[in-house]
């Protein structure tokens, strides 16, 4: 264990002084340089396999819609075609799904498992850096640890793509990465290849519960707000630094970049519209407060997490095109946690903004079916006639909206990543259970098979020699 | 009212009509004995007075309740129900003490408050009783466990069902020290207690040595000590729960584990002392280093190793949430658990060892704790559709549910 994490280490410090090259300096003149954006790029490649074909299942594509008794056609990690009685070459691959039911990857938008990872002790305290309130400098992925084995239960539970966070601690928390659920011993072999950064702030109670405590800014709501502005009136120079600078060297002239500031860069990347705001907020006044300020910096908010208060802002959520993140339901842990309804996500959804489940928790991560059926089923007692069909899509291509990869991800759909889970039963049920797992068309878990079971060096012989963590 | 029976398409009887008599005809009626298929259950007076082919032809409400279920009501056995509002509104929280002089006397019935909106949300889910287990803030000893009754003039049915203990690693931090100081400390306050108890009139002049509790705290351990009460011992690592069952066999005590994350790993030790145990099924994370064995199928190994189940649930959220301690069951038995074994983990088994008024049960005689579901009892896709405690029809109304439909009209007038 000890040499590998020496390795990690040793890996991570040469990765760090090529990016502290800063610039990467081409010959190219019109080329200016600038720091480069993705100093620490994800090696992940996927496994090649040969194509194959799943027979007879019965899809719920993640889209909305419910298909019986089709096949699915994969090669080279896409989806290729999805159908009844595909015709395919005789020589392909076969898999039986005949009466069996198929989802996409479920996909966690809110997770931070690798940042909290188990056991839950203070050398794994890695998600909130609380030392300032605005740390926009700081990168979820730097402290993610790939072995915790927190990951291979929610494979096994059928979530195929994480957004890994920071936490709410600070205003603005930094960085989150989005990652796909495969063993790996670095956190670059699990980076989903171009998936956009995120940016993680915080609303209401807990920046300003900490910081209050210590008698610094932000100890107030209003706090909260004048650290935001005043960070975005900072990144809004900083970008017109950089800006003037690229005109000028076009321009003719000679001159030095600006300095580099790391905080800043990031809310640079969200005003210039790479970077996504992914932002706690569980109460609807303060939701518009944060839309008001988007609009004041010029910058697009991307989702609302936890957003308890989401079916009351539902209207608002719609018109500026904000998914709203939510728990089927938890509350009470706080003040601003308190207006809950089992219906926040069926009422999202039937005013028509996007509707997300997340879980927040390694726990709840592991049936993330089962919070759709939970959410749906509060919504069909209320009359609102949700499908199943309808509902998976909170897992999934909602989901994938929300994190920019609606594209690659979220729906059994030709041209999709092969991102699938066959489930024991309807995978709504709770007696439902992944059997099994694949990542870009690749078996990443079989129920049915221990050497498709990945499991973390932490789990090797730690209950009994020789043993496994079940 | 009106509105949501219209939208439940029930001819429920609104809030305060009272229906002298009730008759849910064809449902899958789980009871103690096994699941009794398509069978009619008719309730006078708040009693249950007929099953099956017995029951009479009509009632004052009347329930077609075909490829529906009845269960009796849930317990949750490990919950602050009524003790909490909000969970970090310190005012609100009363489930601990964090005096020293104040331990295993706390008694967190005291500060049970009916009118927690926790109650209402939680028993149109169909919980129906939950225990109270306060939890340690100065010593091992947390307190006095009650049990309390969630239906619509919710009361505390026994003050005092059990004492509390925490056996865990916060409960080590409250030791100072390791979990060794942690069981000397327990030890010597049994000691105390026995010797309180042999000397009362001398210790309260004054006359005794020091003891390591207050007298009220050594006076609330009485009961233990004589084995007239459980000790509820909280502890997770195996060789934690094999020091407790020495412990509890030494000072001949009746014991309840609960938490027990690695109880499959010494199940036979915990079956051969007869030892209950109260369990969430869902936890299976290496979440500290003492529940490294934390797995998916800890009960069902639990039960097939013959130990009695009592369920809470779901994880953390185990108390605003404590009706989902059914999703936990549900998991259990996705993970190989009997499904009337986890059933009665969250009826019969709770009734039969925390109260002695209280059935648990789908029998005749039994006052009508139960509820109906609109499917199978453990699906999260079933929901109540009539919930009775204490033999009344419970009102199906929350908070939670006003503020739905405050903005449910909202939405349909701005909604397409």
């Amino acid at each position: 264990m000890q040499p590998r994490l020496l390795t990690v280490s040793g890996l991570l410090i040469f990765l760090s002084m090529l990016g502290c090259g800063n610039m990467r300096i081409t010959s190219d003149p019109e080329v200016i340089p600038r720091p480069d954006k993705n100093p620490y790029p994800s090696t992940y490649q996927i496994p090649v396999s040969a194509p194959w074909v799943l027979l007879g299942a019965n899809l719920l594509t993640g889209d909305g819609a419910e298909l019986l008794n089709v096949d699915i056609h994969v090669k080279d990690g896409k989806i290729v075609t999805v159908g009844a009685n595909l015709e395919v070459p005789d020589d392909i691959l076969r898999v039986a799904g005949a009466g069996q039911w198929l989802t996409p990857g479920l996909i966690d938008v809110h997770s931070h498992m690798g940042v909290y990872a188990a056991p839950g002790t203070d050398n794994h305290n890695d998600g909130n850096e609380m030392t300032s309130p605005i740390t926009p400098q700081v990168w979820a992925e730097h402290s993610v640890w790939p072995q915790d084995p927190q990951f291979e239960k929610a494979l096994a539970g059928g979530v195929t793509t994480l957004q890994i966070l920071p936490g709410s601690g600070n205003l603005i928390g930094g960085r989150g990465v989005t990652l796909k659920n495969i063993p790996s011993l670095t956190v670059q072999g699990m980076k989903f290849p171009g998936a956009p950064y995120s940016l993680k702030m915080a609303c209401g109670e807990n920046p300003k519960r900490y910081y209050g405590g210590q008698n610094q800014l932000p100890s107030t709501r209003m706090g909260n707000m004048a650290g935001y502005r005043a960070a975005w009136i900072d990144a809004t120079e900083y970008k017109k630094s950089w800006d003037d600078y690229v005109a000028d060297v076009r321009a003719g002239e000679d001159l030095d970049p600006p300095k580099r500031d790391l905080q800043l860069e990031t809310l640079v990347g969200v005003l210039e519209g790479e970077i996504r705001v992914h932002n706690h907020c569980y109460m609807v006044d303060e939701m518009a407060q944060m839309i008001d300020m988007s609009k004041e910096f010029g910058y697009q908010i991307s989702a609302f997490h936890h957003a308890v208060e989401g079916y009351k802002a539902a209207p608002m959520l719609a018109k500026e095109n904000i998914c709203a993140v939510m728990w089927a339901d938890w509350w009470g842990f706080k003040q601003e946690a308190f207006d809950m309804v089992r219906e926040n996500l069926a009422l999202v959804d039937y005013a028509g903004a996007c509707a997300v489940i997340h879980s927040d928790d390694p726990i709840h991560v592991q049936r993330l079916n089962q919070e759709v059926a939970k959410a749906m089923s509060a919504g069909n007692r209320m009359g609102l006639e949700i499908s199943a069909a309808q509902a998976i899509r909170w897992a999934t291509l909602n989901a994938a909206k929300a994190l920019g990869l609606d594209a690659q991800i979220g729906s059994l759909s030709a041209g999709k990543n092969a991102d699938m889970v066959l489930w024991s039963q309807h995978p709504l049920s709770v007696y439902s259970l992944a059997q099994k797992v694949w990542i870009d068309g690749h078996l990443r878990y079989d129920r049915g098979d221990r050497s498709v079971q990945p499991t973390s060096d932490f789990n090797l012989g730690i209950l009994k020699p020789g043993a496994i963590r079940p | 009212m009106k509105e949501f029976f219209f939208i439940c398409g029930l001819s429920l009887l609104p809030l305060g009509v009272s229906a002298n008599s009730i008759l849910i005809s064809g449902a899958d009626v789980y009871s103690s004995a096994g699941v009794l298929a398509r069978t009619s259950v008719y309730i006078e007076d708040g009693v249950i007075r007929a099953l099956g082919d017995s029951v009479p032809d009509s009632a004052d409400m009347q329930i077609d309740a075909a490829g529906k279920s009845i269960t009796a009501g849930l317990f949750n056995a490990s919950t602050h129900l009524g003790a909490v509002e909000v969970g970090m509104i310190d005012e609100t929280v009363d489930f601990f003490s964090e005096n020293p002089a104040v331990t295993a006397s706390f008694k967190i019935a005291d500060a049970f408050n009916p009118q927690s909106t926790l109650i209402p949300f939680n028993r149109v889910h169909g919980l129906s009783h939950a225990l109270l287990v306060p939890e340690a803030g100065s010593h091992l000893f947390a307190g006095q466990v009650a049990l309390v009754q969630l239906g619509n003039r919710p009361v505390v049915i026994n003050d005092s069902v059990a004492v509390a203990v925490d056996y865990t690693e916060s409960g080590f931090e409250l030791a100072h020290s390791s979990r060794a100081t942690a069981m000397a400390m327990l030890r010597q306050a049994l000691t105390d207690a026995l010797d309180f108890a042999a000397n009362k009139a001398a210790a309260l002049a004054g006359d005794r040595r020091d003891y390591s509790l207050s007298l009220a705290d050594l006076a609330a351990l009485e009961p233990v000590i004589n084995g007239y009460k459980p000790l509820l011992v909280r502890t997770h690592r195996a060789s934690d729960i094999g020091q407790i069952l020495r412990l509890a066999a030494e000072y001949k005590l009746q014991l309840i584990l609960s938490g027990v994350s690695e109880g499959w790993m010494v199940a036979e030790q915990i079956a051969a002392a007869n030892v209950p145990v109260i369990i969430d099924p869902i936890a299976n994370l290496p979440a500290s280093f003492e529940s490294l064995g934390a797995r998916l199928d800890n009960a069902k190994l639990l039960s097939d190793a013959g130990v009695k189940l009592v369920f809470t649930g779901m994880s953390w959220l185990r108390t605003h949430n404590a009706y989902l301690v059914r999703q936990s069951a549900g998991n259990a038995v996705a993970n190989g658990l009997d499904k009337g074994v986890a059933i009665a983990a969250m009826t019969y088994n709770p009734a039969n060892l925390f109260a002695s008024n209280v059935s648990g049960d789908i029998v005749l005689g039994a006052v009508a704790d139960l509820v109906l579901w609109s499917g199978d009892p453990l699906e999260l896709t079933s929901e109540p559709d009539l919930v009775m405690i204490g033999g009344e029809v419970i009102s199906l109304e929350s908070r939670s549910l006003q503020l739905r439909d405050r903005y449910y009209k909202r939405l349909q007038k701005s909604s397409p």
